[in-house]
């Protein structure tokens, strides 16, 4: 029989070819042991030498050739079959996801972070006072006393319950005493600082009834003034992120402290927005000074040995400085709208 | 404190510009909270005439007036009630800033009427309250004269926030005396005649100061007949009305002028209505006394009071009475000067709610040296404007000159101060200051406080004074910087180990969409009972109901933060917040505080089903995680809090404190906070857990193994009591070395069962670190799993 027809027959018949089966009819129809090509071969042993190379040859090159053709035309049938299936998989990729509500951390939290960090890289350690406190630590002893003017500073919240000395107990309006609990359990070297809640009976845009403060402290036998403002400008320029920050410092007073100061940075108005850093207007940012021998003999601590600086940072107004935030109500009443808009996620906290 | 850069003049001969005088005043520590130059704000308005006036045709209360501004007439459509024929008032044109109500001017129509400007009040002018009608102004002032000029307004106006310190500085004499001392300018010597001498009258009304209190320690008065009272002379109703004070007949404007000029409050008494001798007293229980700001006070053992001998005629130090008081019918007039104590004003002025300029003055202590010159300054006053006989003075009382003497040391400064002032400038400063030095020399000196600065005690309070002289601005930044030691300190530092503890929580709930809140620390009364808060809890001074209690949970402010944000369209809702809850009045502890409401999950494709116990149990396990405990090694029962749901909610224990508790709220809370919206609530105790192993960054290491895992699956019928955190504990315990996993993975109840029984199914992951195991060993050890759980807790396998 003729090689090439018995080629082309089987080229055809592959064409038909749709699934594994048939191709495997096809194999043995042409290539199994009593298949047509096969048969071919067989016919060898007729020949002379000369027609055996050239005819055997031959034979070879079509069985070659056909086996490439199973070959390929099974992976296409193998193709095919996983492309429907996955045709079948196809899934709505347009399908819009609902709004994302991912977590969100308050920006007070942010602020206390930063404020201990950069703290802590000054050497300043964390303490701690509670929020409900004695008349004497909130103010007598940091030098207020009962009649004092200063006393209307600030507007007390007290509870109905009296302490030892027969006062009604007070929500710290303050961090201050703070200071007092630590001199009174330490001498010197003192290094904290003590961020937390205080309260004062007042409540518009800028004054909530609750707030936060840091207060610091640090005691030692030389800590001077220069520190002191060292320490916070330092500070200043490190939560603002503003290296060329512009402050003031003026005089002041508070009972506590001897000099008394407090400290402005400068700002101006541009478009509506407040810049900081720079310009000729300046807003009031903390109040600190020479922590008053007064207060240190009342903590058994020797004035005449030992001398600090103390200061007390409104941890909610840098905070709404910082972000350009006016209402300090919304800190606190968990609206989630300006949780979602000022709050921070995971990968800016 | 009030006061304008011409009367400043008075006192202080200066060069200094009214800004840089403004700019000072911050700088040496009176800091200037306002300051008014209305001839840079106000130049541009103008005095104009209107010429004549119709009604709006479309509005009834408004007129269309012509106005002259002198160089050219304009249509005004004007409200105000006092339009008239010929009114000459100020102008301000389209274009123009209104300060006073903070509006730009455009041109436009009103009700279909054209105006092209505004006749204006003193409100929109921003120079006072009034708005009732337009400003009137003489008919001789010609228009296109600048409303500067027209309203005498080129006297700049300063506001400065006197610290209580600074009594002193509650006069302009103080203030003006305080920027001398700055070398601002040469303080104006002020030259006082006693009119002693002038008559030979005894005063017919005397003083007597009951010995009840320490409340006053001198008074002295002068009794003057046949005064005229009328208006003041024009220069003090400018002084006054320049500061906002309201000027209303000369012996009253007198005295109020002298304690805002000297700082040296005083008192008028009107002498016919006086009966008989004065006396200074502490008040009776039931007395009260109808005052000058027309309100009627009762009053107490805490008030010191002027009486005559039937009624209570002033609150000493504080306010007059009306029935005493002076108005233009006064012939015969009581003048009073005295020396009340400072605290003793402070508390009465306290107690009854009064602040005065009287009082903020006395209570931060007056000038001693300043009562007979106050006296002479006020009797001075009164005969030059009112006239009349004055008596000779009548006093009681022994005035207590206590002189403080100081012994200061020059090197003390740049210790606390940071740099050197050499001692003769820093003795200049003290002398400018009034502070009178003896015994100088190069280390030390002795210091007379004068008579006005009653805040001065100690050589710290002279080195504060040469520093604010001297000026902050030089006092140099030095870096601050940490050692080795107080790193260590920081890094052992409880509060700040809680601090990253809390930040590691913030994360973990961030991520699994978790909002933090940061709320009150009080609740309202309906919360403090709901959720069992203790009475000794209670603020007395709330600034409303809603914060009438310290919270003893963070629940109710939660609930009414998930309620409003409801409202506000949001339905699945994950809040936090870690801060403190109180328990009693020295028991404080930081929580943290987690709220769940996500049960409306009605997106189908997106949607894992709504959260529930289980869900919760979760993350409480996954933050216990994280804090390094597994969560199965507490003790768990059953919540009985009646916040929570009693068949829904678990309580965690270490020994025996509580570490969590976690569940549904209760249904009856629900309905009354939230709608009955379903929610979850946790509360994990962070105080009563070890802080050494929530700090710790590794816990113990995980298991690890090349050789292959065996798992295999067990389901036993319990009682339904049966807690199975104590069945974990047990499998845990039967081969540490080869149980490495045991997960719950499967509950079943059902009659078969029993009614009082349950099918817990689990699986069981075993390893060896040797070897692989053999059928043998593992069958030894399910065998034992049997029998342990079988005999231990009275279960009973499954096949």
């Amino acid at each position: 029989m003729d090689i090439k027809k018995v080629l082309d027959e089987a080229t055809k018949e592959l064409i038909s070819c749709e699934d594994e089966q048939s191709i495997h009819f096809l194999r043995v129809k042409y290539l199994g042991k009593k298949g047509l090509i096969t048969d071919l071969l067989k016919t060898l042993k007729d020949l002379t030498d000369n027609e055996k190379k050239e005819f055997g040859s031959s034979v070879n090159i079509a069985k070659e050739n056909l086996l490439n053709q199973i070959s390929v035309k099974s992976e296409q049938i193998r193709k095919n079959k996983i492309n429907e299936k996955l045709s079948q998989e196809s899934i709505e990729i347009t399908f819009p996801s609902p709004n994302l509500s991912l977590g969100k951390i308050h920006p007070i939290s942010k602020t206390f972070t930063e404020v201990i960090d950069i703290f802590g890289n000054m050497g300043f350690a964390v303490a701690e006072g509670p929020d409900i406190e004695t008349d004497f630590n909130n103010f007598t002893a940091l030098n207020i006393p009962e009649d004092h003017p200063a006393r209307e500073m600030q507007d007390t919240f007290y509870l109905e319950e009296k302490d030892q000395e027969g006062k009604p107990f007070v929500l710290r309006t303050h961090t201050s005493p703070v200071q007092i609990r630590t001199m009174n359990e330490n001498q010197p070297p003192i290094k904290i600082i003590a961020p937390g809640r205080t309260y004062r009976c007042d409540s518009d845009s800028t004054h909530s009834p609750m707030f936060h403060q840091v207060e610091g402290l640090l005691i030692n036998d030389s800590a001077n003034m220069g520190h002191l403002k060292g320490t916070l400008v330092n500070f200043c320029k490190d939560f603002f992120q503003i290296n060329d920050l512009k402050t003031r410092f003026r005089p002041s007073y508070f009972p506590f402290t001897e000099p008394s100061a407090e400290m402005d940075i400068a700002y101006s108005v541009v478009d509506n927005q407040i810049k900081l850093g720079e310009g000729d207007k300046w807003l009031e940012i903390l109040g600190c000074g020479m922590v008053n021998p007064k207060v240190l003999d009342n903590c058994k601590i020797d004035s005449s040995k030992y001398q600090g600086y103390a200061f007390g940072i409104g941890l909610d107004r840098i905070t709404m400085l910082k972000y350009g935030l006016t209402d300090i109500r919304s800190f606190f009443n968990g609206n989630f709208n300006w949780l979602d808009e000022n709050g921070f996620g995971l990968g800016r906290f | 404190m009030k006061f304008t850069y011409s009367w400043l003049s008075e006192h202080l001969d200066t060069k200094l510009s009214p800004e840089e005088i403004a700019e000072t005043l911050t700088n040496i520590g009176l800091e200037v909270e306002n300051f008014i130059d209305f001839s840079k704000t106000h130049s541009h308005f103008v005095v104009a005439t209107i010429k004549d006036f119709k009604k709006h045709p479309n509005a009834d209360r408004l007129n269309l007036c012509t106005v002259d501004d002198g160089s050219k007439q304009y249509q005004v459509v004007c409200g105000a009630s006092n339009v008239k024929k010929d009114l000459k008032g100020i102008f301000a044109k389209e274009g123009q800033y209104i300060p006073g109500i903070d509006l730009k001017l455009k041109k436009g129509k009103i009700r279909g009427e054209t105006s092209e400007g505004m006749m204006l009040s003193e409100k929109e002018l921003g120079l006072s309250d009034e708005h009732e009608g337009i400003i009137e102004l003489k008919k001789d002032i010609p228009n296109g004269t600048d409303a500067v000029q027209a309203l005498n307004l080129n006297d700049p106006v300063y506001e400065i926030g006197i610290t209580p310190n600074r009594g002193d500085c509650l006069s302009v004499r103080g203030i003006a005396r305080d920027l001398a001392a700055k070398g601002c300018g040469k303080l104006i010597d002020q030259k006082i005649n006693s009119i002693e001498n002038k008559s030979a009258n005894k005063s017919p009304i005397e003083w007597k100061i009951k010995k009840d209190s320490n409340s006053c320690e001198f008074v002295v008065g002068r009794h003057f007949t046949n005064v005229n009272n009328t208006k003041s002379p024009d220069w003090l109703v400018k002084r006054l009305s320049s500061i906002g004070l309201r000027p209303i007949n000369a012996l009253v404007d007198i005295t109020n002028f002298i304690t805002i000029d000297q700082g040296r409050p005083l008192h008028v008494f009107d002498a016919d209505k006086i009966h008989g001798d004065l006396t200074i007293r502490l008040a009776n229980k039931d007395e009260s006394l109808e005052a000058l700001d027309n309100k009627k006070y009762t009053l107490s053992s805490l008030n010191t009071v002027i009486s005559d001998e039937k009624n209570v005629l002033a609150i000493a130090g504080i306010i007059g009475g009306t029935t005493s008081g002076c108005d233009e019918s006064t012939k015969n007039v009581f003048l009073e000067v005295a020396i009340f104590n400072p605290s003793m004003t402070a508390k009465s002025g306290r107690s009854l709610n009064i602040s005065s300029d009287a009082r903020q003055r006395f209570e931060r202590g007056i000038d001693k040296s300043f009562v007979i010159q106050g006296l002479d300054y006020a009797s001075f006053l009164i005969l030059k404007y009112c006239g009349g006989e004055p008596s000779k003075s009548t006093d009681f009382g022994v005035i207590n000159h206590s002189e403080k003497k100081i012994t200061y040391h020059f090197k003390k400064f740049e210790k606390i101060i940071g740099f050197i002032i050499d001692y003769k400038t820093q003795i200049k400063y003290l002398k400018s200051l009034g502070f009178i030095l003896n015994n100088e020399n190069e280390k030390s000196c002795t210091v007379k406080v004068p008579s006005w600065r009653n805040d001065i005690e100690a050589e710290i309070d002279l080195i504060e004074e040469i520093v604010r002289i001297h000026g902050f601005e030089h006092i140099k930044e030095v870096k601050v910087t940490t050692s080795n030691e107080e790193q260590t300190i920081i890094n052992q530092s409880i509060s700040n180990k809680m601090h990253n503890i809390y930040n590691r929580l913030r994360k973990i709930l961030a991520s699994k969409d978790y909002r933090e809140v940061v709320s009150f620390s009080f609740h309202s009364e309906n919360n403090h009972h709901d959720l069992g808060g203790s009475n000794v809890l209670k603020v007395s001074n709330a600034i409303s109901e809603d914060h009438g209690y310290m919270r003893n949970t963070m629940i109710g402010n939660h609930l009414n933060i998930i309620e409003n944000n409801r409202k506000k369209g949001f339905e699945n809702q994950s809040i936090f917040e870690i801060g403190p809850i109180y328990n009693d009045i020295s028991s404080q502890q930081n929580i943290i505080s987690m709220m769940i409401s996500n049960n409306k999950k009605f997106n189908k494709v997106f949607s894992n089903g709504s959260f529930e116990f289980y869900d919760l149990t979760n993350q409480i396990s996954l933050l216990f995680k994280e804090l390094n405990f597994d969560i199965r090694q507490f003790k768990i029962n059953r919540s009985s809090s009646e916040i929570f749901h009693p068949g829904r909610a678990a309580e965690l224990h270490q020994g025996k404190k509580i570490v969590a508790r976690y569940g549904s709220i209760h249904p009856e809370l629900t309905q009354k906070y939230t709608k009955d919206l379903k929610v979850f609530a946790a509360e994990i105790y962070l105080d009563n857990l070890p802080i050494e192993a929530m700090s710790l960054y590794k816990k113990s290491k995980s298991f690890e193994s090349s050789f292959p895992f065996s798992e295999k699956d067990f389901s036993f019928i319990f009682n339904k009591d049966q807690n199975l955190f104590e069945v974990y504990k047990a499998l845990l315990a039967i081969d540490k070395k080869l149980i490495h996993e045991v997960e719950f993975f499967d509950q079943f109840y059902s009659k078969e069962i029993g009614e009082g029984n349950k099918s817990i199914a689990f699986r069981i992951k075993i390893q060896s670190k040797d070897k692989t195991l053999g059928e043998k060993e593992l069958d030894e050890i399910y065998n034992k799993v049997i029998s342990i759980i079988t005999d231990k807790f009275n279960a009973q396998i499954r096949n």
